[in-house]
Formats: structure tokens, sequence, C-alpha cells
């Protein structure tokens, strides 16, 4: 029914509206005293006030009208087609004296339904402004997911989402961070008492458990054991029981396949359909980062435990060379003291056996030697002598040192060198290690009457060229390098081997490294020691051809590499 | 004769050495932990001392701080014996005043060359 009042003193105009509105189901309400407008205004707000203008109070009822009408349809009553400008500002129509009955009904009713038009029109805008909002508080919420992978605090930020979309009046929020220890987070807009506390742990828990149906629960969870943090925004006030009879909503939070926990939220207003939706999305979205957070808590835990067992492999190896040393130096002095014969004449078998005996304490001895390196270099304790050093030098070296051995299996060793070659920041010792070691395994795996060549360079890395298979691992900056090749006539590499040359314990083909004897980490240990003079080492090698060991160290000043 | 005190927790390791330095003609006094040696050291105040760093009790490292801040022995040379090889047990070998430095496994000619470098 629509509402009409009707100011006016004029009896008779009272009565023909009252009789004409009547008859078109409006409700007709008159009066002209401005206090009693006043208060039925007040009580009951009319859909249409009509107003006389012939009124004598007109003043005084024009400002009344202003301040209380609210949304009212303003229609003054004229006569003669007289409008006064005064009231142009408050009317939304005029009707005359004269204007047929007719008429003053449909302008009536078109006011009324430009007026529902309007309302709907700024309830839409309404809707459309709180679907915005929300959208808003979900983008916010989902930015805010992607920003961190700590778990607590991803739920934190679900519940502020949950808190900025809904507004709700409390949530129960029970997460699972780690399975010994579930959390029941309550954050409420007022403060709750322990037995409400109780309650709603109980509550949550057997909310919990419903997930689950019949299926055995992943954790159990004991109301004893489960802690509680509160979270109250205005902890003057207090919930009380008939929380219970508040609108709720109730949600697993998934991670991957498993149950992270889950939230139950509570309103004192019903929620809608949309508020539904947005809960949903929310639980919903936190997923998947919980789900990364998990795994990289994972991949931490996983490192700090590789990290520690390399730790302990690097202390192991130090400790079992050092204690293997101390029995090694009594064989040892023992086979010397017997084989200078200061105990009495050694037979020609017995000097066979004793020899025998000595070379493998050497190669046992070279063994540990390699082992203590090797650890040392990985746990970044090898210390370095770095010098302005000539390569030739070291070439040099090495070859005088060497081609007894050589001599002796029937290989020569020669040298191609340049000999205008600069400096370069290195080891020379360490230098001396890393070719020994390459020229040793030339001698080892090449048959007799061969050569044996060491040639030397000065290169710009743009004009060294790696093979395929090194060419990835292998990064050279844009300095000169002096390059260093060892190149044999030996059995060679096959192809499939070249890639694991340089790893630890990777001899080729295991019945020949017996016979050759080697631990298997000369060629890694020369490629972490090259790789501390910022250069690199790798082998081109065709089987049965010969094999030819690059390596290659930046011509820079000392600076420059530490 | 000269005289050499060996201090050494490992037996065999002592055995080789006296072996070798009588042979070459010195007279060897051993000890088998650090506190027989320390106080050997100062009995017979011996021409040269080759001491092993790891010893349950005194290390050697104490020891040859004790000698050598004591200047009634602190004219003994010292050569320090040691599994270890790493540089900073090298630089600690050469603060507390040892005159040589040798790593196990060594050789029984070298050191008794080096005993001979110190004893002409």
């Amino acid at each position: 029914m629509i509402n009409i009042l009707f100011i006016s003193e004029r009896h008779e105009k009272i009565d023909y509206f009252n009789k004409i509105l009547n008859k078109n189901v409006y409700e007709f309400l008159a009066m002209s005293d401005e206090t009693l407008i006043y208060d039925v205004v007040n009580a009951d707000p009319p859909d249409v006030i009509i107003i006389d203008a012939q009124i004598s109070n007109i003043k005084q009822i024009n400002k009344t009208i202003k301040s209380i009408s609210g949304n009212a349809i303003i229609i003054y009553l004229i006569t003669d087609s007289k409008v006064d400008k005064e009231f142009i500002k408050y009317a939304n129509a005029f009707i005359d004296d004269k204007m047929s009955e007719d008429f003053i009904i449909s302008t009536i009713s078109i006011n009324l339904r430009m007026k529902n038009s309007l309302e709907m029109l700024s309830n839409s805008n309404k809707d459309l402004a709180d679907s915005l909002y929300r959208l808003n508080a979900l983008y916010t919420t989902s930015s805010q997911f992607s920003g961190t992978l700590d778990k607590a605090q991803l739920i934190q930020y679900m519940i502020d989402g949950m808190d900025k979309a809904l507004s709700f009046s409390l949530t129960c929020t029970l997460s699972l961070c780690t399975s010994t220890e579930p959390v029941l987070i309550l954050n409420s807009l007022y403060e709750l008492s322990d037995e409400l506390i109780e309650a709603l742990k109980l509550r949550t828990i057997l909310n919990y458990n419903s997930i689950f149906d019949e299926k055995v629960l992943p954790v159990k969870i004991d109301i004893n054991n489960l802690k509680v943090i509160k979270q109250i925004k205005y902890p003057a006030s207090r919930f009380t029981f008939n929380l219970f009879r508040f609108d709720n909503m109730f949600t697993q939070i998934s991670l991957g396949d498993n149950i992270f926990g889950c939230v139950e939220i509570f309103k004192e207003t019903t929620f809608t359909p949309e508020d539904a939706t947005c809960f949903q999305t929310i639980a919903q979205q936190v997923s998947l980062p919980l789900k990364s957070a998990t795994l990289y808590q994972e991949i931490i835990e996983t490192n700090a435990k590789l990290e520690k067992l390399e730790r302990l492999k690097s202390e192991f190896i130090s400790i079992v060379s050092h204690e293997l040393r101390t029995p090694l130096t009594s064989i040892k002095n023992s086979l010397d003291i017997l084989m200078s014969g200061r105990c009495g004449n050694i037979t020609e078998s017995a000097d066979k056996f004793l020899s025998m005996a000595m070379r493998n304490v050497q190669r046992l001895s070279g063994i540990i030697n390699d082992l203590l390196d090797l650890s040392k270099i990985e746990a970044g304790k090898m210390d370095f002598n770095f010098a302005p050093t000539n390569i030739n030098t070291v070439i040099d070296y090495v070859k005088s040192a060497l081609s007894e051995v050589a001599k002796s299996k029937g290989l020569t060793i020669v040298t191609e060198q340049d000999n205008n070659l600069p400096d370069i920041t290195a080891d020379a010792q360490r230098l001396e290690q890393v070719l020994t070691n390459l020229v040793s395994n030339a001698i080892k795996f090449t048959p007799e009457n061969k050569i044996i060549t060491i040639s030397s360079k000065l290169v710009n890395s743009r004009d060294i060229h790696i093979n395929d298979y090194f060419k990835d691992s292998i990064k050279l900056s844009d300095d000169d390098y002096v390059l260093v090749c060892v190149k044999d006539e030996g059995i060679g590499i096959a192809e499939k081997d070249l890639l694991h040359a340089f790893d630890k314990f990777a001899q080729i083909e295991n019945s020949l490294s017996r016979k050759a004897g080697g631990t298997g980490l000369g060629l890694p240990i020369a490629k972490q020691l090259l790789e501390a003079h910022h250069g690199a080492i790798w082998c081109d090698s065709e089987l049965n051809k010969g094999s030819k060991f690059y390596f290659a160290i930046p011509v820079i000043k000392i600076e420059q590499l530490v | 004769m000269k005289k050499i005190l060996i201090v050494d927790d490992e037996q065999d390791i002592v055995e080789s050495l006296k072996f070798v330095l009588e042979t070459a003609d010195f007279t060897c006094y051993c000890a088998y932990n650090g506190e027989d040696g320390l106080r050997l050291a100062k009995e017979i105040i011996p021409d040269l001392i080759i001491l092993d760093v790891m010893m349950p009790k005194i290390n050697g490292y104490k020891i040859s701080r004790l000698l050598k801040y004591d200047a009634k022995y602190k004219n003994i040379p010292i050569l320090m014996v040691t599994a270890r090889s790493q540089e900073e047990d090298k630089l600690i070998g050469e603060e507390t005043g040892a005159d040589e430095y040798i790593t196990k496994p060594f050789e029984l000619d070298e050191v008794v060359k080096t005993v001979e470098k110190y004893l002409k």
C-alpha cells in the first residue's frame, strides 16, 4: 500500500483528494498541524507528500518537510498554474486545482514508478560496490598468499582475508602447521569466556573429525593438548553462548591430498550465497601456497641434513686419514730398514716381495693424501699460496720429475712451449700437482714407444674451443688464458665416459685401473684446484687413438682472484 | 756420542727411529708419553729431541713451549713429528719454537739427514 500524506487546511480539498485517492488504493492521511506532521512522518515515512500551496504556515511546513522527507515524493498543489519559485527546489511535481482526477493520479503514479526505478538502481549500485570490495579483498589476500612461505603467516592472511570480505563475528581455525602441535586460532570480535573457548575447542575437533567420516584420522587431536591462540578485536565486550545461534559456515583447508586443518566462521546476521562462495574461494586459495610452504620447509630441512652429512663425511675422512698415517709410517720404516740391508743380507726373492710391500705402502700413502686433499678442498680449508707464476717453469719441473718413469716404460715426454707467456696468478705447487697427475695418467695409459706432449700457449677465451661434452659446465671470462695441453697416444676414453672423467672415484673400466693403479681422485682434485684458480679443465679423446687433457688459467692479477 | 731423545706414544715408530739413529752412531733415549719425555729431557739434557705432537696428557706443542721458554733448554733443537699436515698445525709448531717439522709418513734417511744437519 502506498502512503500519501496530504497537508492542507482546506476541507473541500481534503475531501476531494480523499475520495479520488482512496478509490485508487492509496492509504490517505491529511493534516495541517506542523508538530503533528513531524511526528507522523518520523513514525511512518510516507511515500508521497502533497502540500497545499495555500496553507497559511507554508514557509514553516517547507522547512519541516525538507528535514524529514527522506525519499518521499513531494508534490505541490497550486492554484491557477502559479508556481512559486521557492517551491521548485523541494518539488518533484506540481498539480493544479483544475486538473482532472486522471491527471492527478497519473502524476502520482509516474513519480512513484520513477522513485522505484531509482531505488533499484541504487540497490544495484550498492551490490556492485560490495562485489568490488570483496573482489579487492580476494585479490589482496591472494597476492599476500604468494608473498610468504611461512605456514602460520599464510593462515593469518586467510583469516584477515575472510575478515575483510565477510566481516565475521568469530572464526575458529584449526591448523596443523606441525602434526605434533595443532593450533586453534580464535579470531573474534568480542572477548570469549573460558567455558566458551572449551566449547569451541570441542566443536572444532568434532568438525575436524567429521571431515574424515569413518576413515582413519591422520592426526588425532587431543582436546587437552590443543593450543589456543586468541585474537580479540574489542575485548571490552563479550560473546555469550548465544554465539552458537549465529549463522555459520564450515570448510576444510586442504594440503594437496591431505587435510591441513579446518575453519568455521560465525556471523550474527545471515551469510548470503555470495558469502559462501567467497569463503570457499579463500579457503581453497590458501591450499596451494600451503603446499609450496610445506615443500619449501622440507627442502630446507633436507639441505640442513645434507650439509651436516657432508661435514661429517669430511671430518670422518680427515680423522681416518690421520689415524691411517701412523701405522703406515711404522710399516714403511720397517721396510726401509730391512731393504737397506742393515739387518743382514736379503735374498733376491725376499727383495722382490719387500719391494712389492713398499710399492703398495706408497700407493696407500698416495690415496690417503688424495683423500685428505679432496676433503680439505671440499671443506674450503685448502690454503693456496697465490703468486705470479710462469707456467713453463711448472712444465719443466714436471717433465724432469717424470722423465725417468716415462723412460722406464719406453715413452718420451716432449714439450712445445710458448716462451713469451705472461705470468699467471697461481699456487705453483698445486699446478705441479695438477700437471703431474695429468702426465702420470698419460704415462699409465700409453703403450710403449709412444710420445707424450706437453704444450703451452696464450689464447683469448674467444679462441678456446671446448667440446660439446664440457661446453655447458665450463664458463670462461673474457680474459686471456694460458692454455696447457697434455697429449698422449694411449688407450683413450670412450665417449660415454668422457663426462665422468672428473667425477670422484670414477676410473674408466675397473680392470684396467687396477692394473694401472691410482685412486680415481686425481682428476677430481685437479678440477677443484683449477677452479680455485678461476680456471677449467676438460678433455678430448678418442678410443684407442689417445687423449688430450686441457687446462686453462686466466691471466689476471692476484686482486682479481681473491 | 751425541744424545738424542725420542718422544712418541707409538712404540713402533720410536723403535725404527732408534734403530736407524743408533746405526748412525747416536745414543738414543726413548719416552712413550709427554710426561716422561719432559722429565727425561730435563734429566739428560739431550743434544736434540724428536717430538711427536699427538700424545696423551702432555702434547708435543706443550713440551716444546715449556722447553723453549726455559733458558737452560732453549738451545736444544726440536724436530716435531706429526700425522697432521695442515698448514695451521705447521704454524702452531713454529710458534711453539720447533726447529723442524716432519710429516708422517716420513723417510727414515731424511730424518737421519736432518738430525745430522743440526748436530754437525
